[in-house]
């Protein structure tokens, strides 16, 4: 019985969750999420980016452009111009344009197209909110996975966790107005770290 | 009635200012960028580049410096808004990313070879080469425009066609690379020199 209880314990304690392991205080909700970064039609958002993949890094110009309502077109070059990806988003809708023959793979693209939605979903549902400190946290569900939200007061991290773990995590910096100068994406599961910085 | 004669007889002029040269230009133009091409022992010029995306209000504008010395190494480097450089260089190509330093060696590697003898190619405009390349010649203004378009079907997938715009001298002053979608890559030469002494440290890594 009373290994039993010890291993309830274990088990209660092992599951605590993302938000209780990092002390998240329970809030009253506030309001939904909004991302303002990539939702200017009238603006090119060019980015120079650095991609850490395992043991390779490379670089490229990364683009975002709204080009209606619920649409976004995300393009990747190498610095002298050849287009390496060129993804469209139409809310749920995913279509590849384009990819480099040696890139079309799978696993890659599904992972991109994820890491992809974050950045341009704008409107989320908050279904539970947090505070840490000044920070508040809104947690919400974008293609049935977990994402928190920290706002402080601009949006300024999204991370992607599993029930305990952190999985993705994406850091807005230097932001100036509606947008992010600097945006850092590093997956802890994979080694992937893709650096974005603003150049127009 | 008048003023359609005038729309009509406009647009003909100004298709007219892109025509075909015959057999005679051609091959006129042909060995005078062949001549040229063999007697450039190095070039250094700036550059202006416009990356063209159809569902962008604005091309992408970077701007750099290309150094290129006999027989085949080459830097291209971009200075402005980023600092990034290529270097071909002793079967070697050397990255510098914002001072990241990287290097691959394509001794063995087929692909960027055949990028390295691109870029030489295509900043001399030397790529009359007929199982390569589908080409066509036009004069337009005071200038020489051919076509490249890249027979190799895999090839073709990047660029459809390659557009060089050559001066009177047979010097090459722009070049479009298109690509199948039709979005392209637009590079202006600038303050372009032939056959001068270029410092060996330009062509450090």
């Amino acid at each position: 019985m009373r290994y039993l209880l010890i291993s309830v314990c274990f088990f209660c304690f092992g599951c605590a969750s993302f938000s209780k392991k990092n002390n998240f205080n329970p809030a009253a909700i506030t309001g939904n999420i909004n991302n303002p970064y990539f939702a200017n039609p009238k603006q090119d958002y060019i980015y120079k980016a650095n991609i850490e993949v395992y043991d390779n890094t490379f670089g490229g110009i990364f683009i975002v452009k709204k080009t209606d309502k619920h649409q976004h077109r995300i393009v990747f070059t190498t610095e002298m111009g050849n287009k390496l990806f060129d993804f469209s988003f139409n809310k749920d809708l995913f279509k590849v344009n384009y990819i480099l023959d040696d890139l079309d793979k799978k696993i890659l693209i599904n992972i991109l197209k994820k890491d992809f939605k974050v950045l341009i979903s704008e409107n989320l549902k908050t279904e539970e909110t947090y505070s840490l400190n000044t920070t508040t946290i809104k947690k919400t569900t974008l293609d049935n996975k977990t994402y928190y939200y920290f706002e402080t007061p601009e949006l300024s991290k999204v991370i992607r966790a599993n029930y305990k773990k952190e999985k993705v995590r994406f850091l807005f910096t230097k932001i100036n107005d509606t947008i992010a100068q600097e945006i850092e994406i590093t997956h802890t599961n994979i080694k992937l770290k893709i650096k974005l910085k603003s150049i127009n | 009635m008048h003023r359609l004669v005038y729309i009509l007889f406009f647009i003909v002029f100004a298709t007219q200012a892109q025509t075909k040269m015959n057999n005679t230009e051609a091959t006129a133009l042909k060995t005078k960028v062949k001549a040229l091409a063999n007697t450039t022992q190095t070039i250094s010029s700036d550059f202006v580049q416009y990356k063209h995306l159809d569902f962008l209000d604005n091309d992408i504008k970077t701007s750099g410096k290309l150094a290129f010395k006999s027989p085949d190494i080459v830097k291209w480097e971009y200075i402005a808004p980023f600092k990034y450089s290529i270097l071909f260089k002793d079967e070697t190509l050397f990255i510098n990313d914002e001072g990241n330093k990287s290097n691959v060696d394509i001794g063995s590697n087929k692909m960027f070879k055949k990028l390295n003898k691109l870029i030489i190619s295509s900043v001399k405009g030397d790529m009359f080469d007929t199982t390569e390349f589908a080409i066509e010649y036009f004069k337009k203004d005071n200038n020489s425009l051919v076509y490249f378009s890249p027979k190799n079907e895999k090839f073709s997938k990047y660029i459809q066609t390659f557009h060089i715009t050559f001066n009177e001298k047979g010097d090459v002053i722009e070049i479009k690379m298109i690509e199948p979608s039709q979005d392209y890559t637009k590079i202006i030469f600038t303050n372009k020199k032939l056959n001068t002494t270029l410092d060996n440290a330009i062509f450090t890594h």
